[in-house]
């Protein structure tokens, strides 16, 4: 394993500069509106604010995309039961910070408990369920647990159809006081976890996920013991979804029961797919794609908008086959070749003009 | 014998199982309440099947997960509604659908001159698909003024629910017979035309193989006129068409809606299949994403033109009836006179809901059994779910094949929606509930195996039936006082939960093959 060592700012330039570009955009267009950085700075600024909210969605989705893309994309299991890692960890916040006065960094560890204990619970079928039957077992175990939630016997403490709301938020994380604060805590969270999921796919363990993914009886033949691999997956996706969750249940206001349900692991399915599967960063780049479609659609098109959304699906699937990274992943040699020549033709034109 | 028990061990298992259900839960309640319950079972449990079957021989065949088969179910429901209260809207819009379709017939002749042109991947993919838009754009533009009577969303006394209200009572509304007033009839018809060579050879465009058919197909030429002159005859006795199928009885009528929704089943299933799900044989993960695409797209477009209200559909004649002599004491007594029920022990049962769905559920069935098991075409699906190279690597044309199944498939779905919409009515949220059921159904009773199917739906069917029941009873705990009733939330989870105990046993699903 003797590979040329890369810097670490190459390696992660992308990212690096993705972060930069998020760091400074929300004080970018608080000058558009005519507000300085100072005021952006304090939580000034209507539209400034407006768009750093519409990012925290995009990030907090990104996570959870992400976490969706190890599982499915990179270590090959097909779940449609992702949504429970992300709703339970959203509802456990809120109940905790209600019925309870634990300090928050206890309910932060209780709940890392509680998502590792669900990625257990996911793998107890594993090695007896595989492919669709896996994704089937999984849609079953989260539907319980919406139904659970929905439920009205326990509305006094989930809040059933309503959601649940009224639950007191941390100062430090209060996102309608400070709405930069929290929009920067959610950008550095989803670059680490970026940072750290590369790495894993980089790292020997990562290795092996990805080949239980290509073929799991030659990974077996090999000595691995894939279960394990799988279950580590398993946590880590489940950890990271439940974070995206933490992060939803202080941001928005109150917990809806639709989080929970099949409709939201098919967001991410969808996110993923229009990014790219098992490529990561396709995840944030889906995000974004996803999230400005249907706010853009919802805003100006109204009632209709799913209508033009399942349009922009069918679309996406025809014309950009492997989803955006995906894609240019495979094309990107044929059109670094066309750019090189065209831009080769365009410099001849410069250079030596034609004579007459 | 000791094979015998061996092979079908989870067979028999489960039947033992059910056997034991039902002798438990016949305790508990009064023995007509049982055996209503175990018909309505048996009722909901056609419906879910009618799905499942078609979802299980896509999925079987073609490796392809259908999400768009519950929204297919619910269309199928719509358009029968169509026929069946607003048959002058069906008779206007005959006329079009056959110009439209007309074109599709000369894809073959099409392919001929389509071929010769030697183009790039990328161009032949972009100009396709540019003709195709743009022929579903001239067909759009020339209908909305094209005059088809239609129902009214804004005006609620000239709304779908106020049409199946007055339908459901024996009044008809008065119904329109509209004349071509902002398009002339020549303009129309040769628009529509027009429209429909254009996506046409777009189609014809799109196909892999750009080698030119051989022998000219005058087949397709005479499919072609045929259909020509069955637009044009419609369009010419269109009053007296639409006055006889007002007047005739609404049993027949009821007839037509199930062979016009299992037609528009058959060719939504048909063109999907060739047109969208083709190109993605080699990724079958984005597959998931474009039927989820198509269903959203059909819920919205069914909420466009149907609206966003749920409403009923009023039953045929020949199970409405109330006067006298009923309700009736046995089959005959119904038939005579037409009865909405029959006296059961103390109570009732709806002949429709409890009889008539159970019925033809069976004998679908035994119909779709046959087909896969006696003839030819049954034998190469049967060949093609267990091995699909080798059947191609035998000659046979597995696409076609392939197209054949998904239109059945379809088919079924929507023969299943317009079966259920009476009874249950109709709603823009029928056909997601309906396929959670069908994919519970599918995974207890084995995802690519037919009989699987049967059985699953049958279980998923007693399940929900007997909660829903005890939900109005309740069941009292043995050995305690308390008596438990089981809130409508149980419905679905007690399925799910079902689902869930059978896949740890069972990972291929009772009849499934094992791993």
């Amino acid at each position: 394993m003797n590979k040329p060592r890369v810097s670490f700012f190459r390696e992660y330039r992308t990212i690096l500069i993705f972060f930069l570009v998020m760091l400074v955009l929300p004080f970018i267009i608080g000058l558009f509106e005519g507000s300085t950085p100072e005021l952006v700075w304090n939580n000034q600024g209507t539209y400034s604010k407006f768009i750093q909210g519409l990012l925290i969605e995009i990030f907090i989705l990104a996570l959870f995309a992400m976490s969706y893309d190890l599982l499915f994309g990179i270590t090959g299991l097909l779940s449609f039961g992702h949504a429970m890692f992300f709703a339970s960890a959203a509802y456990a916040t809120g109940m905790l910070l209600k019925f309870t006065s634990f300090p928050f960094w206890v309910v932060l560890v209780l709940i890392f408990v509680l998502s590792v204990a669900q990625a257990l619970l996911f793998s107890l079928v594993l090695p007896r369920v595989k492919g669709i039957t896996f994704a089937l077992v999984t849609l079953g175990m989260a539907s319980v647990f919406h139904i659970v939630v929905t439920s009205t016997d326990l509305s006094k403490y989930t809040g059933s159809d309503v959601g649940l709301q009224g639950y007191p938020v941390p100062a430090f994380f209060n996102a309608s006081a400070e709405k930069l604060r929290f929009y920067l805590i959610a950008l550095f969270i989803l670059v680490v976890t970026y940072i750290l999921y590369k790495s894993f796919v980089k790292s020997p363990t990562g290795r092996v996920c990805v080949a239980i993914r290509e073929n799991e009886g030659r990974a077996m033949m090999l000595g691995f013991n894939t279960a394990n691999f799988k279950i580590l997956a398993m946590i880590i996706s489940s950890f990271t979804a439940a974070v995206a969750g933490t992060l939803h249940a202080l941001y928005q206001p109150a917990i809806i029961p639709s989080i929970a349900d099949l409709g939201f692991t098919v967001t991410g399915l969808l996110i993923v797919l229009i990014g790219g599967v098992g490529t990561l960063s396709g995840a944030i780049i889906g995000a974004f794609v996803y999230k400005l479609l249907d706010f853009g659609l919802r805003r100006f098109i109204g009632e209709g908008a799913s209508f033009f959304l399942g349009a922009v699906y069918v679309v996406f699937v025809l014309f950009i086959p492997y989803g955006i990274v995906g894609t240019w992943m495979v094309r990107r040699l044929g059109w670094n070749q066309a750019c090189k020549q065209g831009w080769q033709r365009l410099l001849r034109v410069f250079k030596s003009p034609p004579k007459d | 014998m000791k094979i015998f028990l061996r092979k079908n061990s989870a067979l028999l298992i489960t039947l033992l199982i059910i056997l034991v259900f039902l002798i438990v839960s016949s305790r508990g309640m009064s023995t007509q309440d049982f055996y209503i319950t175990v018909l309505r079972s048996l009722s909901a449990g056609s419906v879910v099947f009618l799905v499942a079957a078609g979802f299980s021989l896509i999925f079987g065949l073609l490796d392809v997960l259908n999400l768009a088969h519950g929204t297919l179910y619910m269309i199928g429901a719509y358009v029968g509604w169509t026929v069946f209260v607003r048959p002058d809207t069906f008779v206007d819009l005959l006329a079009p659908a056959f110009l439209l379709l007309s074109g599709l017939t000369l894809t073959g002749v099409l392919k001929r001159f389509t071929g010769k042109f030697t183009l790039s991947t990328t161009a032949r993919r972009l100009i396709s698909w540019g003709m195709i838009a743009l022929g579903v754009a001239l067909a759009a533009l020339i209908l909305s003024r094209y005059p088809i009577a239609m129902w009214d969303l804004e005006n609620y006394t000239r709304g779908p629910v106020t049409f199946s209200f007055f339908a459901d009572k024996e009044m008809r509304l008065p119904l329109e017979h509209l004349s071509f007033e902002k398009i002339s009839p020549v303009l129309g018809i040769l628009g529509l035309l027009l429209s429909s060579l254009i996506y046409a050879s777009g189609i014809a465009l799109l196909g892999r193989e750009t080698r030119a058919v051989g022998k000219f197909n005058w087949r397709s030429i005479i499919l072609f006129i045929v259909l020509l002159a069955a637009a044009l005859l419609v369009i010419i006795f269109n009053t007296p068409l639409t006055e006889w199928l007002v007047k005739i009885d609404s049993t027949w009528l009821f007839l037509v809606a199930i062979i016009v929704a299992i037609a528009i089943g058959v060719g939504l299933g048909a063109g999907m299949e060739t047109t969208l799900i083709r190109p993605l044989y080699n990724r079958p993960i984005y597959q998931l994403m474009l039927t989820l695409g198509l269903s959203a797209i059909g819920v919205e477009m069914v909420q466009a033109i149907w609206g966003r209200p749920g409403f009923i559909m009023p039953r045929p004649s020949i199970v409405k009836g109330s006067g006298e002599g009923c309700p009736a004491t046995s089959l005959a007594g119904w038939l005579e006179n037409k009865c909405a029920t029959i006296q059961f022990f103390e109570g009732r049962i709806r002949v429709y809901d409890e009889i008539i769905i159970p019925v033809l559920g069976i004998i679908v069935l035994i119909a779709v059994w046959i087909l896969l098991k006696r003839t030819r075409i049954g034998m190469i699906i049967r060949a093609g779910v267990q091995d699909r190279a080798m059947v191609e690597a035998l000659g046979i044309n597995v696409r076609r094949i392939f197209t054949l199944v998904f239109a059945l498939g379809v088919g079924l779905a929507t023969f299943g929606g317009i079966l259920a919409a009476p009874s249950s009515g109709l709603n823009t949220g029928m056909g997601a509930s309906l396929q959670t059921s069908a994919l519970i159904a599918l995974a207890i009773g084995g995802l690519t195996s037919y009989p699987g199917a049967a059985l699953g739906s049958l279980l998923v069917g007693l399940v929900q039936q007997f909660i829903i029941k005890y939900g109005q009873i309740g069941i009292e705990i043995p050995f305690t006082d308390i008596i438990f009733k089981p809130s409508p939330p149980l419905v679905p989870a007690s399925t799910v939960l079902l689902m869930v105990i059978v896949l740890l046993f069972l990972p291929g699903g009772i009849m499934g093959k094992k791993d």
